[in-house]
C-alpha cells in the first residue's frame, strides 16, 4: 500500500506546474495571465475566477484522472499611479480517482489554498491618442496558508492534491502591453521559484505567454464609452521543472505544455465578464506524466 | 389689486430663479493612453474626486474629457494633470471652453 501511494505521489506531480499556471493572477484584458494596464491610484479591482482542470490522459495502467476545480479571488490596489499590489486566494477542489489494488480510489480536499502576493512595477510608458504602450515588471511570493498534511484512510494525500504545497514560493517576471481602440496585444516572462516542504520540492517554473484580443463589437466607435466585446487568443507556453523527493529529483516529473485558448470578454466601464479554454495542444512530458485535457476559465473584473 | 399680487410674486420667482442660477465652467482635456472601457474608470474617478467638479464625459474614441466645474471652483491644468496622472494615463491639453449658464 505504501509503495502504491509513493507511485501516486511521483506520478501525478508534473501537474503541479500546469495548476500553477492556471491560477496565476489575473489582469486587466487577457484571461490567462497579468498584463500591465494601470490600477488607478486609491483605485481596488476585484476579479473572481473559477477554474476547472481536468487532467485524464494517463499512460499508465493506474488510469488516473485529477481534476481541480477553484474559485480564486483576486484583489489589486494601486498604492501609486505606478506601483500596484497584487493579492490572490484560492479555495479549491482537487480530486484523484486511480486504479489501486483492482479498485477504483478517490482522494480528495477542498478548501482555502495558498496565497500569492505581488508587486508591479510600471517600468515604462509611452502614452498616445487611443493607445499605450507599457513594461512592467513583478515580483511577488506564494505563502503556505493552503493545508498541506491532509490525509485520508490510504494516508497522507500526495503533494499535488494537497490545497497548499507548505513552502514559501517566490515568483517574478515582466508583463508587456500594448493596447489601442481596436486590439490589444500581451506579452508576459515569468519564473516561479519554489522550496521545499515535507521533504518536497515541485519543479519551477518557467512560462511565456502572449494574447490577442480584438474588439468585436461595436465594429464602429460612437461618442461616449460604450461596452467592448473583445475576441481573445492566447498562448502559453509552461515549462516545469522536474520535482524533489528526498534530494532526488523525480523522473516522472516535469516537461513542457503548450496552450492554445480562445475566449470571449465583455469589456464595460465598471466590470468585466469572460469566459475562455486552455486547450493543450502540444505537451512534452517527463516520463509517466499526467497530460492535461483543457482548463476551463471564467469570471467576472468589478473596478472600485 | 389681484393683477399686483401676481406680478409681484411673479416677479420674485424670476428674481429668485435668476439668483440661483450659476455659471459652470467647462474644460476640454486630452487624454493620451485612453484605449479601452474599463481604463475610463480610472480617469473619471480621479477627476470626480477634484473639489467643484460636477460632470464628467469620457470620449474614448477621441481621448476627450469634458470636465464641468462649479462656479468658484479652482480647476486648473495643474490640477487636471495630477488627476489624470494618478489614474495612469497622461494629460496632453488642456482647454477652457466659454461658460455655461446652468440653473441649479
Amino acid at each position: 500500500m505504501t509503495t502504491a501511494r509513493g507511485a501516486a505521489k511521483i506520478k501525478i506531480a508534473p501537474l503541479a506546474g500546469l495548476l500553477f499556471a492556471a491560477a496565476f493572477p489575473v489582469w486587466g484584458a487577457p484571461i490567462t495571465f497579468n498584463t500591465a494596464l494601470p490600477v488607478h491610484e486609491g483605485g481596488l479591482v476585484w476579479r473572481e475566477q473559477f477554474i476547472y482542470d481536468k487532467n485524464s490522459r494517463d499512460p499508465s495502467a493506474a488510469n488516473r484522472n485529477v481534476k481541480v476545480s477553484g474559485l480564486i479571488s483576486i484583489l489589486g490596489y494601486g498604492v501609486t499611479r505606478d506601483f500596484a499590489l497584487f493579492g490572490m486566494l484560492p479555495y479549491l477542489d482537487k480530486r484523484l480517482d486511480m486504479e489501486m489494488g483492482g479498485q477504483r480510489v478517490t482522494r480528495d480536499d477542498r478548501g482555502i489554498g495558498d496565497l500569492t502576493l505581488f508587486g508591479r512595477y510600471t517600468a515604462y510608458q509611452n502614452d498616445a491618442p487611443g493607445r499605450t504602450f507599457r513594461v512592467s515588471p513583478f515580483l511577488g511570493v506564494k505563502a503556505p496558508t493552503g493545508r498541506d498534511d491532509a490525509r485520508d484512510g490510504l494516508g497522507r494525500l500526495p503533494p499535488p492534491i494537497q490545497l497548499g504545497s507548505g513552502s514559501w514560493d517566490a515568483l517574478g517576471g515582466v508583463v508587456a502591453t500594448y493596447q489601442t481602440l481596436a486590439y490589444q496585444i500581451d506579452s508576459q516572462l515569468s519564473y516561479k521559484a519554489n522550496s521545499e516542504a515535507n521533504g518536497f520540492r515541485f519543479g519551477n517554473v518557467t512560462q511565456l505567454d502572449a494574447s490577442f484580443q480584438y474588439r468585436l463589437w461595436p465594429q464602429t466607435l460612437g461618442g461616449g464609452v460604450p461596452a467592448f466585446l473583445y475576441g481573445v487568443l492566447e498562448a502559453n507556453l509552461v515549462r516545469a521543472g522536474k520535482n524533489r523527493m528526498g534530494g532526488v529529483d523525480d523522473p516522472n516529473s516535469g516537461g513542457t505544455t503548450l496552450f492554445l485558448s480562445p475566449g470571449l470578454q465583455y469589456v464595460t466601464k465598471k466590470w468585466i465578464l469572460e469566459a475562455g479554454i486552455q486547450v493543450p495542444v502540444a505537451q512534452s512530458l517527463n516520463g509517466a506524466a499526467l497530460k492535461n485535457n483543457y482548463i476551463l476559465n471564467t469570471g467576472f473584473r468589478v473596478n472600485f | 389689486m389681484t393683477g399686483i399680487w401676481r406680478s409681484t410674486i411673479l416677479a420674485l420667482v424670476l428674481a429668485l430663479m435668476s439668483a440661483s442660477a450659476s455659471a459652470a465652467q467647462v474644460y476640454k482635456l486630452r487624454v493620451d493612453g485612453l484605449a479601452c472601457p474599463f481604463c475610463a474608470y480610472g480617469v473619471e474617478k480621479q477627476l470626480k474626486a477634484v473639489k467643484g467638479v460636477e460632470k464628467i464625459d469620457v470620449d474614448i474614441k477621441t481621448g476627450s474629457v469634458i470636465v464641468t466645474v462649479v462656479e468658484g471652483a479652482v480647476f486648473d491644468e495643474a490640477t487636471a494633470k495630477k488627476a489624470v496622472t494618478d489614474a495612469g494615463f497622461t494629460l496632453r491639453g488642456f482647454e477652457k471652453t466659454p461658460r455655461q449658464e446652468t440653473g441649479k
